[in-house]
């Protein structure tokens, strides 16, 4: 006989009443779903969440107040959800998912995770976490009206990194810093600038022209041009941009002049670079001066961040900013460095200015403050409605899971709008675990190609192995039948090799190195294969997947704001929200309605998936989905 | 005709601008601003009808009015998280007020304890959009009537366990506007980047067109005849849960109430008996509803809320602020298949 407790069976109702499970982030997703849980009967709920409360949080983490800004997540998310029902025992942890006391023990613990993250570093090391100890996982991302929930086990299905996915866009040096063609190519570089200037130098993101652009290609004769150029402005070839900059007591007009008169002018230099481009225009600031209007300095009304400031008013955001942080700095121990982040004020204004003076220069139209930050930030889109439906999916999963009938789950597509087959929400079978991962596979094993006579221990263990294969500590031991430890997540064990080649111990065309992360319990087996041929600006390819590098700025797709400087990973969907332009810029178009209109056989015009095939579910998996699906699918994986 | 935002409307402020930050940046600010200039009318305050007023008030519109005469009971308010665990026997709409409204300051949030059926016809004048759950058959259709004739926009929703549903009504001609990529156009001087010499579609540029789209009465949306050949013919594409909606609306209107997990066994015997009959009046087969629903349509389950709530929510936003194509006209979500289609 049944029996229900709400709409649940009595079994499956008694055993939520039980069981233990961990939500990971309190965030967008972490809210709705919390709520959800102790609502449906959940009574034991452990949540993570390293963030503090931000104001731009309250239009959907609707378990945060104004009152709560700058209070930890996790512990006010608990405190709000108990008021749902007190009974509950929930645990709340202010730290991050990745600190090395959540080992695998930790997630023994639990009958299921459930992941409500915004980056992909948390979400691979969960995956691994989960995998290690055998926990199923549901895995969940939201971006603007997007968003997509699945389920994670161990031997059954895909791991969150079976298919690879899109790394980070980084666009080539040389369009950064001598020909940006798009508005993001300046705010990369503005935000490269603020670096060199204030924050940490890091040579891979100069911002001064570039001599040894491959485009450029100075014949010999021209050599004696160059080094006249050179004489003329002596702070080309200078010490550091920040060490010249604190030499000049960070002047703002000497910095602008340098940056968007000397260094334009020896761009002009480069003439090739202008055979097929137009050139850019230097600015004087003593020039510009003489020029400026007083009205522009009138405040119009409105929304500050919404103005698209004249140059006059770029030129004085610039220099009001430099001198903001460069008080900033000295008020600071010698030495000391600001970090960049688009909710500092000053630092914004910094990136917003200097991104548009560049744009000026190179002649595009220059940007609001709200978009420069959209683009700086990599700001996603996020809205309560679609939280809310993702973080239902998850629970609706969840309790397949917990009824033992985890083949019915499903990996769950939200689309902004119905499909063809009029679908808003579509669920498609899940994968079985791809044979080659290097994270599930029974012995992970991957090839990189890389020149060993350049690329050093450090760089293995930051940009391979952490960044790109989401290890925490890695421990290296080179299989050369000597068992040579290379990289030791002790500390002081084996940091003098941090600076070394990895030729210089023996590593060559063939080697293999056994990559081992205790935290993880995951053991990588990593071929290298030595190539001097790699592309400028890339260190490393994985063989079996695209090099690690934006395409050229021509074919730029639509997730270019996806850029390698944001804190946040997940799609990136269009953000541009443009006011209507002008009726006379629209396309005018009156509805062209293809479907049946509505009418009194509305109700009719729905899904025929159920008869077109015998069995929808099965009908619609079984077969490989198309192209546009297995699209959507890696842009939202991420 | 797409409303103009009237000069004397305030413009959005910069705490309001903060606040919404992330919600701006997906829809613009003249929705944004058209949002917090709308006034919604929300029946039936049980586990939906807090999801819907969550989101509502999240987005921002002026003000909301929560209707409802209903009294707190642990049934009805399993998934009702506004209603606090002390407020058993009170008034739904009253008790769920205080947390609505720290949902956001900047919303005016009432409580209404009347019934919808008592309101006379200019009551809802009040409002732009009308959203009712947990109401009868012949009330929805009544006061879908009353608000098709004077542009009110309506949406009906309801939860039954494992399954959800939304219809709207947006009326003869709703207007909204669509982005687009834009195209740019090439020109002498070129202002869009020295690269951009021929004409393009520039991904990161967009443009708003305009369209409009046309909608039917719930009456008409549920008097189909399926014995005519042009409903016969489009019955493939009809989901079953339409015809499972008719069910469970007929239990509602027979029974003054919804299936309840405590009368579980007479219930689903008189699920089964009404399935029966409604299939048989519609004139389809009675195959097409097999017995599987029965067990899993009973009270209110919060994660199917949370999903009915997300998708209704958005198409009120949508409605209101005139942005995007609206969903027409029925949604049906299935909990078990994480199926949602209209
Ligand atoms: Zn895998």
């Amino acid at each position: 006989m049944v029996q229900l407790v709400g709409s649940l069976r009595r079994e499956l109702a008694d055993s939520l009443a039980t069981c233990k499970v961990l939500v990971v982030g309190a965030g967008g997703i972490g809210c709705e779903l919390l709520k959800n849980l102790v609502l449906t009967g959940f009574k034991n709920i452990e949540v993570i969440d390293l963030d503090t409360i931000d104001v731009s949080n309250l239009n959907r983490q609707f378990l945060f107040q104004k009152k709560h800004v700058g209070k930890s997540k996790a512990q006010v998310a608990k405190e709000s959800a108990l008021q749902f029902c007190p009974s509950a025992n929930i645990v709340a942890y202010h730290d991050s998912v990745m600190n090395a006391d959540y080992n695998v023990e930790f997630f023994r613990k639990f009958i299921l995770v459930m992941n409500a993250l915004d980056n992909r570093a948390a979400r691979n090391h969960v995956n691994r976490m989960c995998l290690a100890a055998d926990i199923p996982l549901i895995e969940s991302g939201t971006a603007g009206y997007l968003g997509q929930v699945t389920v994670i086990k161990k031997g059954m299905t895909e791991c969150y990194e079976c298919q690879p996915k899109p790394t980070q866009k980084t666009f080539p040096g040389c369009t950064i810093r001598n020909t940006p063609s798009e508005p993001i190519h300046c705010i990369v570089w503005a935000k490269f600038l603020f670096n060199q200037l204030f924050g940490e130098e890091d040579a891979d993101k100069d911002v001064s022209p570039d001599t040894a652009d491959p485009e450029a290609a100075w014949k010999p004769e021209e050599t004696a041009a160059r080094a006249k150029a050179s004489e003329k402005d002596g702070d080309i070839k200078r010490v550091s941009t920040k060490q010249w900059a604190s030499s000049i007591e960070y002047d703002p007009i000497k910095i602008f002049n340098k940056l968007f008169k000397d260094d334009i002018m020896y761009l002009l230099i480069m003439d090739k670079l202008w055979k097929k481009r137009k050139a850019p225009t230097p600015l004087n600031w003593q020039e510009l001066e003489k020029r400026a209007c007083p009205q522009e300095e009138i405040p119009v009304s409105g929304l500050k961040d919404q103005q698209v400031l004249s140059v006059w008013g770029n030129c004085q955001l610039f220099k009001h900013s430099v001198e903001t942080l460069r008080s900033q700095l000295k008020g600071k121990e010698a030495g000391a460095q600001l970090v960049w982040d688009k909710d500092d004020p000053p630092a914004m204004d910094f990136v917003t200015s200097a991104a548009n003076l560049r744009m000026h220069v190179f002649s595009m139209n220059t940007k609001s403050r709200f978009d420069v930050k959209s683009m700086a930030g990599n700001i996603i889109p996020a809205i309560a409605t679609t939280n809310a439906i993702i973080a239902g999916l998850i629970v609706l999963e969840g309790l397949k899971i917990l009824s033992g009938e985890i083949e019915s789950c499903r990996t769950i597509f939200l689309n902004k709008c119905p499909n063809l087959r009029k679908k808003l929400l579509v669920p498609c079978i899940l994968d079985p675990p791809s044979a080659d991962c290097y994270v599930c596979a029974s012995q992970p094993e991957v090839t990189v190609k890389l020149n060993v006579h350049k690329t050093m221990v450090l760089s293995l263990q930051d940009r391979i192995l952490k960044e790109r294969f989401g290890m925490v500590a890695p421990d290296v031991q080179i299989e050369d039948g000597k068992g040579t430890i290379l990289i030791s997540s002790e500390e002081g064990e084996t940091e003098t090799n941090n600076s070394k080649f990895l030729s210089d111990f023996g590593i060559r065309n063939g080697s293999r190195l056994q990559v081992d992360d205790f935290l993880q319990d995951y053991t990588l087996l990593v071929n290298v294969l030595h190539t001097e041929e790699l592309e400028r600006d890339v260190e490393f390819e994985v063989v079996g997947e695209a090099p690690d590098k934006a395409p050229p700025p021509q074919s730029s797709q639509k997730d270019d704001n996806n850029i390698t400087n944001g804190s946040k990973d997940s799609a990136q969907p269009s953000t541009s929200s443009k006011a209507p332009a002008d009726d006379s810029d629209d396309l005018m178009i009156v509805d062209s309605d293809e479907e049946e209109p509505v009418s009194s056989s509305s109700a009719t015009t729905a899904s025929g998936t159920k008869r077109k095939h015998p069995d929808a579910e099965t009908g619609e998996m079984s077969t490989k989905r198309p192209a546009d699906r297995e699209e959507e699918r890696r842009r939202r994986r991420q | 005709m797409i409303d103009t935002i009237e000069k004397e409307d305030p413009v959005i402020t910069e705490e309001e601008a903060a606040q919404y930050d992330r919600q701006i940046r997906l829809w613009g600010l003249d929705a944004q601003t058209r949002l917090r200039g709308s006034r919604v009318l929300l029946a039936g305050l049980g586990g939906l009808g807090a999801e819907v007023a969550k989101n509502l008030i999240l987005a921002g519109v002026k003000s909301l009015t929560l209707l409802d005469h209903e009294k707190v009971s642990e049934e009805t308010c399993r998934a009702q998280f506004l209603v606090p665990v002390t407020a058993q026997g009170k008034n739904r709409a009253e008790a769920s007020l205080e947390r609505a409204q720290n949902l956001n300051p900047m919303v005016e949030v009432h409580a209404d304890p009347g019934r919808v059926e008592d309101k006379p016809d200019d009551f809802f004048l009040d409002f732009d959009t009308v959203c009712l759950t947990g109401c009868s058959r012949d009330l929805m259709v009544r006061v879908d009537q009353i608000c098709s004739q004077r542009k009110i926009k309506v949406f009906c929703g309801d939860v039954y366990g494992y399954y959800g549903y939304m219809f709207c009504n947006l009326g003869k001609e709703h207007s909204y506007v669509e982005e687009k990529p834009k195209i740019v156009k090439p020109t002498k001087d070129s202002n869009d980047g020295p690269e951009a010499k021929k004409s393009k579609v520039d991904p990161n540029e967009t443009t708003l067109v305009k369209k409009t789209s046309s909608f039917c009465t719930l009456k008409e949306a549920l008097e189909v005849d399926w014995t005519s050949e042009k409903a016969k013919a489009g019955l493939k594409r009809t989901p079953v849960d339409y015809f499972l909606l008719h069910v469970l609306l007929k239990f509602r209107t027979d029974k003054g109430r919804d299936p309840d997990p405590q009368s579980f066994t007479g219930d689903s015997q008189l699920l089964r008996q009404i399935r029966d009959d409604v299939l048989e009046t519609l004139a389809v087969s009675s195959d097409l509803l097999n017995d599987d629903f029965i067990s899993y349509c009973f009270s209110e389950m919060s994660p199917v809320c949370a999903v009915m709530g997300g998708v209704l929510g958005q198409e009120v936003v949508k409605a209101l602020s005139q942005r995007d194509a609206p969903h027409r006209n029925f949604f049906f979500f299935d909990g078990r298949k994480g199926n949602g289609h209209g």
